[in-house]
């Protein structure tokens, strides 16, 4: 017997019970406002859709959902893979491609390298640390710490000396973040230090950099507060996201607890503008008590 | 961690409450990324009991009475008003009774302590007490739609909740206390409402001859269709529109509502089965009962609202200030202010200026500020997402300009963004003034034109502002 028939059956037969107890229908007919809700429209899709996109993704592959809205309302509040339907025992084909798919970004953002070209616009210097690949970065984490010998060479050269905040960018786990949010976030922290009458040293940018690499760099350039732009190790929700570590009158082995974080910085986190106004304020902050990490917050 | 006393006191068409509430804000966010202040809790204090609002002939509150009570409920909860932080005086209800409304807020002015408003308007009593029921956070906590119906005496306040947002708002001129009788049954006040219902269903009810329940029912049942009407469970006719209170918004109701919540103290007359049905002398019961009945309303899935008859006096007491986003700038000493209008850009003005282009938005404040018979403005703007700095320093510059062009040189120049770009914007609108204009700029509140807004004294170390928004106070 098919479904819709028997529920007509059951709903004459509760009916009719019902009467038999002396109830009586309603004089006027009436619509069911809330009952059924109308179907998710299935949107059609171009041939040549991206499976890893927002978009996509807010589409239930879920067949036949008992409650469709309750199920947008559970996507709506979470960015895991839900109501993603299932074949057999697997995924279906779709979830597990654009598992794939997002995988691959992130696996790219710590691949790639950051934009020359971006960098060139900035008028940013590159200094690279004692890594000379990829390869040597992710395994050999010790020396994403330290500067090559040129590097240490070139900053000497280069940046002003002991100035109140050293601002540079480094590339981390990902290059994706470094691209999507630089340009937007160095203007706001530059002008914004300055007008608190700060003096602001000369930015670059890192190639295979580690946080506690900005030690070192303190020590180079003589400034009270370092403050490094770094890519986040990418998950599978963002590969685009960015952190600020800052810390106070730093030397080479000062302890992580001595580092301020500010992160979750990207287009649907923190925005990069809002962040750098933010971060200006930290540092002035840390100036002013001459302590940064958990020291600032006693 | 801050605490914030604040004071709801409705004067309504039937009754008068007031409630202290203590709010508590913390930063919730981690360590690791920029704070978030976020209210905690909200705490009653102290309610009153329900008091019958004092009247003058019959229909004008009496304003000295009504401060009497006020006085009264300050003693017996223990506060002074210069303890009170924030709150809102509102008078709801019949229209009639708010020609005096003026002089009875004026009469509780020593009672509105530095950040009590005194608001009123039937769109915005709809949102307050819809807040107050409950409706809204569980709009918000079950991501879905609830209306809120608030059926007091004198009318009805309507307010649809999407997830947290108002997509819509109405009032209708119906109520418990719309039709009073005394306790033979003879009629002893109708209100005009009242009275077109009865003509169209041709019940004969005057002041002074005598009626019962069949007759009575007839009305209320009618009063209950214009209710489902009015949220389109039922198509609308013209005596709904007829019975729609003059200043209150239309209202589209975006079907299918999937939640519907009662307040008010007819709310309380539908789960209700007494066997005196005229136990107020009027007519509320009857509606409760005529609500219950009702086909298209007993199809609805139903919410129990947390307040009833309280609703509009604890969305007063709780649910009027709103905090500002937690990166914000502004100048010392800016805050706070009181009364300001509210000139929401236009969409293209608005293009204009984070384009870099000032003329748009100088002769749109120039306009602006000629009809204004304030001489303050805050100017609000959606703002983009995730600008550039340059995008930013592009709308400071156009504003600076534009202030300069048409504010005195130490008016502060005050901006209100949706999107979150205050502090950035703040810093640009800094340098492009050179430091020499007071500037604030705050985001994450959402306002309409027309608006007015309250901002508060910073709280939680200067990390927000609270904020108020309310409606045109003598509209």
């Amino acid at each position: 017997m098919e479904r819709d028939e028997l529920v007509a059956l059951i709903t004459e037969e509760v009916i009719a019970q019902l009467k038999k107890a002396g109830w009586k229908a309603p004089d006027k007919p009436v619509p069911p406002p809330f009952a059924p809700q109308e179907k998710a429209e299935k949107k059609e899709l171009p041939p040549d859709f991206d499976i890893a996109s927002e978009e996509v993704k807010k589409i239930p592959l879920l067949e036949n959902p008992i409650d469709p809205v309750e199920l947008s309302h559970m996507k709506k509040r979470t960015t895991a893979r839900i109501g993603v339907g299932k074949c057999g025992a697997r995924l279906n084909t779709q979830t597990m491609l654009t598992l794939r798919a997002d995988h691959a970004k992130a696996r790219d953002a710590v691949m790639k390298d950051v934009d020359e070209n971006l960098l060139k616009s900035m008028d940013l210097f590159s200094v690279k640390t004692q890594c000379d690949t990829k390869d040597t970065f992710i395994t050999r984490p010790d020396l994403g710490r330290r500067l090559s010998p040129e590097g240490v060479e070139t900053l000497k050269e280069k940046c002003t000396k002991n100035p109140d905040v050293q601002i540079y960018a480094a590339d981390g786990l990902s290059s994706t973040a470094i691209n999507a949010n630089l340009d937007k976030i160095m203007p706001v922290l530059m002008k914004g230090l300055e007008s608190k009458g700060l003096t602001v040293g000369t930015p670059f940018f890192m190639k295979y950099g580690r946080v506690a690499a900005e030690d070192q760099v303190a020590e180079i350039v003589g400034a009270k507060v370092v403050c490094v732009l770094i890519g986040e190790r990418p998950g599978l929700a963002t590969s685009e996201s960015m952190s600020a570590y800052i810390v106070y009158n730093a030397h080479v082995g000062i302890p992580e607890s001595k580092r301020t974080v500010v992160s979750n910085i990207h287009k649907d986190g923190l925005s990069a503008v809002e962040a750098g106004a933010y971060i200006v304020e930290v540092i002035e902050k840390i100036l002013a008590a001459k302590a940064s990490g958990v020291d600032l917050v006693k | 961690m801050s605490k914030i006393l604040s004071v709801g006191i409705d004067i309504g068409t039937t009754t008068t409450q007031v409630i202290f509430s203590r709010i508590t804000i913390d930063n919730t966010a981690s360590y690791f990324t920029v704070p978030r202040i976020s209210v905690l809790d909200k705490e009653i204090v102290y309610q009153s009991p329900v008091f019958f609002t004092p009247l003058k002939q019959q229909v004008f509150i009496d304003g000295e009475k009504v401060r009497d009570i006020v006085a009264g409920e300050f003693q017996k909860a223990g506060f002074k008003p210069s303890q009170v932080d924030t709150g809102a005086v509102i008078i709801t209800g019949e229209a009639a009774r708010k020609e005096n409304s003026k002089t009875v807020l004026d009469t509780l002015s020593d009672f509105a302590g530095d950040f009590v408003v005194s608001t009123a308007g039937p769109d915005l009593e709809s949102v307050i007490s819809g807040k107050g029921s409950g409706a809204y956070q569980y709009s918000i906590d079950n991501l879905c739609t609830v209306v809120n119906l608030d059926i007091g005496g004198g009318t009805t306040n309507i307010a649809l909740f999407d997830s947290g947002k108002v997509t819509g708002k109405s009032c209708y001129d119906i109520g418990g206390r719309l039709i009073r009788l005394d306790k033979d049954g003879t009629v002893q006040y109708i209100a005009p409402t009242a009275q077109l219902i009865a003509d169209k269903v041709g019940v004969d009810i005057k002041v002074g001859s005598r009626t019962d329940e069949a007759e009575l029912s007839k009305i209320t049942d009618m009063m209950a269709d214009i209710l489902a009407q009015s949220i389109g469970l039922e198509e609308a006719t013209p005596l709904a529109e007829a019975t729609r209170t003059k200043t209150s918004s239309t209202g589209t109701f975006r079907q299918p509502i999937e939640r519907i919540c009662f307040s008010g103290g007819v709310a309380d007359c539908i789960k209700s089965t007494s066997d005196d049905l005229f136990a107020f002398g009027d007519i509320g019961i009857l509606l409760g009962r005529s609500i219950r009945n009702n086909p298209y309303f007993a199809k609805a899935r139903r919410i129990d609202a947390s307040q009833t008859i309280r609703a509009t006096v604890v969305g007063a007491g709780t649910y009027t200030m709103n905090l500002s986003g937690s990166t914000i700038y502004y100048s010392r000493g800016i805050f706070p202010i009181k009364n300001t209008p509210v000139y929401k850009l236009p969409a293209d003005v608005e293009e204009a200026m984070f384009k870099g282009n000032a003329e748009p938005l100088i002769q749109g404040l120039k306009w602006f500020m000629s009809q204004s018979s304030s001489s303050q403005v805050i100017i609000a703007a959606k703002g983009p997402h995730n600008p550039t700095f340059q995008t930013l320093e592009q709308a400071a510059g156009c504003l600076i300009k534009s202030a300069d062009a048409v504010m005195g040189a130490d008016d502060a120049l005050i901006v209100i963004s949706e999107e979150d770009i205050a502090k950035a914007l703040g810093i640009a609108m800094n340098n492009a003034s050179d430091k020499r204009r007071r500037i604030a700029s705050i985001d994450s509140v959402s306002v309409e034109d027309g608006d007015y807004l309250d901002i508060g004294s910073p709280l939680m170390d200067g990390l927000v502002v609270p904020v108020i928004v309310k409606t045109l106070l003598f509209g």
